[in-house]
């Protein structure tokens, strides 16, 4: 495909330039060269997996920081730091009512930088749930969910829920006084629902109490089953900014 | 077959004008260096406040020892704060679902394209928005200073500071706070006894709130006159006759104060404060009102939050932050 056209600059920058982004194996990777000139800036951003979320160019008031605060990118930052934390904290957790609170301890005392990956991973649950709020305020009084939006403002709301639901199941698993009582109280309200309310809270808590059947339940809902889900619904998320016209902007 | 591919987008968004080159910038490098700049700051910024702030880790948990008192994660305080006020079922589940069904809607209500992208762009936004964020934490303080708690009052505790015997005047005493309607308030009409059916004293006075605990409803099998005494309907599985009502009896004080009361403030006032905007002259259209009830919503939220996390110490009860016990 795209092969940077670009003659070496001159001197020894041009040189190292060359050799390191114009040869065989950088193209086997990247195909388009390095992104010094507009057309390998949008190759770069077309051909890439990961930043093909963006349209290759934009609205020049899209890149105001009052427009949107980053908030969205944010909160979708925080879910992949979230995300390494949370696979490295699995390395030393074990989901049993006898054992859990030993290893979350053991972060602390035993583990080099277990604590700080640790105090990461609470510390930006907590931003992730504000960014997300902050996030709906923005596109709510820049009437960003107006036509033809509508759709997505509705899968963000489904994602805040998720997100409330991935930080309320991670509560329980430090598996401390805080914990099991935080999740006591949010799961009396899953019991007052009507009709079902009993039956709701039994299978959330995989019994009448929290205990070990409540711990597994929550572990695997936070670790893999949420995720999934809220990934999944970023996707769509993502994706529906792109197909609706990019962000809003005055008509 | 040809197919045109803009079939498929919607059409509101092909309305506008294809825009001029000269407005474009390019997603590399301006909005991708953006993007880094902000991740690396936040990160930077989470991990110096990681090395010097740790997660906090109590004792290990014992469901025998209950902390008091024991507050859920700060997201749903707000919801723990509405249960001390109204019924668990309406506090921790129909209202929030219902407000997330409300904000889930907007979109669906406010289908004008028009202001979008631009912050406040309605002509009286920033005014409803404050406005509406005012009424909304003034009368959110002022119902849960009213019926703040079940041990205090604010009234009580002003007076009893001059008279230490101080107590409401039994008329008065629905005003101590929204319980008090159904525990601490007595008053009575006089009946023919004739009319009393239900299992209560037939003094020739219908009691409040004695009288009204048990009040039959319809066809509940067991209470009130032969006519509304129907059994389950046997023509029915029994799986289905487990659903029926049976010998059902309406705690009617129980029903005002944790049910009628807070739906009735929780749906009256908003309506109250969306027509003073529109007497006002603010509200023009759709967006704007939608504006106040989403400003109302997010307030109601932010403020339950704050006292519920800062104001609630041991019970429950209202007391200054320094006050709240340190739990660990």
């Amino acid at each position: 495909m795209a092969v940077s056209e670009q003659p070496p600059g001159p001197g020894v920058a041009g040189w190292l330039s060359d050799k390191l982004f114009n040869n065989y194996i950088w193209r086997s990777i990247f195909r388009s060269g390095y992104p010094n000139t507009p057309r390998n800036q949008m190759l770069v951003v077309a051909t890439n997996v990961f930043l093909h979320l963006h349209p290759t160019r934009l609205h020049k008031t899209h890149v105001r920081i009052t427009h949107t605060y980053c908030l969205g990118g944010l909160t979708f930052f925080f879910f992949l730091v979230l995300t390494v934390t949370g696979v490295m904290l699995m390395f030393y957790y074990v989901p049993a009512a006898d054992r859990a609170f030993q290893d979350v301890a053991a972060l602390e005392t035993n583990i080099r930088f277990g604590m700080l990956m640790r105090n990461l991973h609470r510390w930006m649950a907590h931003g992730m749930v504000i960014s997300v709020f902050l996030h709906m305020m923005r596109v709510f009084y820049t009437g960003s969910y107006k036509p033809p939006r509508e759709f997505n403002w509705l899968v963000g709301v489904i994602l805040l829920t998720l997100t409330l639901a991935l930080s309320f199941t991670g509560y329980l698993l430090p598996w401390d006084q805080l914990s099991i009582w935080a999740v006591t109280v949010g799961m009396n309200m899953a019991g007052t629902v009507p009709v079902m309310g009993e039956q709701s809270r039994f299978i959330l808590l995989g019994g009448f109490e929290v205990g070990d059947a409540a711990l597994i339940r929550f572990y695997t809902l936070h670790v893999i089953g949420l995720p999934l889900l809220a990934a999944i619904f970023m996707a769509v998320h993502f994706w529906r900014i792109r197909r609706d016209g990019g962000l809003a902007r005055p008509l | 077959m040809a197919v045109d591919a803009r079939a498929v987008s919607s059409t509101p968004a092909a309305t506008r004008p294809r825009r001029e080159r000269d407005q474009e910038l390019l997603v590399w490098p301006d909005l991708v260096f953006i993007e880094f700049i902000a991740a690396t700051v936040f990160l930077l910024l989470f991990v110096i406040l990681s090395t010097l702030l740790d997660a906090p880790l109590l004792n290990q948990a014992n469901l025998d020892i209950t902390p008091n008192p024991s507050k859920a994660a700060w997201y749903l305080v707000a919801l723990q704060e509405l249960l001390l006020h109204m019924h668990p079922a309406l506090g921790g589940v129909i209202a929030p679902t219902f407000a997330l069904i409300i904000i889930g809607a907007f979109p669906y209500v406010d289908r004008s394209n028009e202001g979008q992208g631009a912050w406040f762009s309605t002509e009286n936004a920033i005014k409803i928005t404050l406005f509406s964020a005012a009424f909304a934490s003034i009368l959110t303080v002022a119902l849960i200073l009213y019926d703040q708690g079940r041990h205090v009052n604010v009234v009580t505790s002003i007076a009893q500071e001059f008279d230490k015997d101080w107590r409401w005047p039994g008329k008065l005493s629905a005003f101590q706070n929204v319980r008090a309607i159904q525990t601490g308030w007595e008053w009575s009409i006089p009946v023919p006894e004739s009319a009393q059916l239900g299992p209560g004293e037939h003094d020739g006075e219908l009691n409040w709130p004695d009288d009204f605990t048990h009040v039959p409803m319809p066809f509940n099998g067991t209470s009130g006159p032969d006519w509304m005494r129907w059994g389950p309907p046997s023509f029915l599985p029994g799986w289905l006759q487990a659903l029926y009502w049976y010998d059902l009896n309406m705690n009617t004080p129980a029903f005002v104060v944790e049910l009628f009361i807070p739906v009735a403030v929780m749906v009256t006032l908003p309506v109250i404060m969306i027509l003073m905007l529109m007497r006002l002259g603010w509200v023009k259209n759709i967006r704007d009102g939608s504006i106040g009830i989403f400003t109302g919503m997010m307030t109601v939220y932010f403020i339950l939050t704050i006292i519920g996390a800062g104001f609630r110490g041991a019970g429950q009860d209202l007391v200054l932050p320094w006050d709240v016990p340190h739990i660990d």
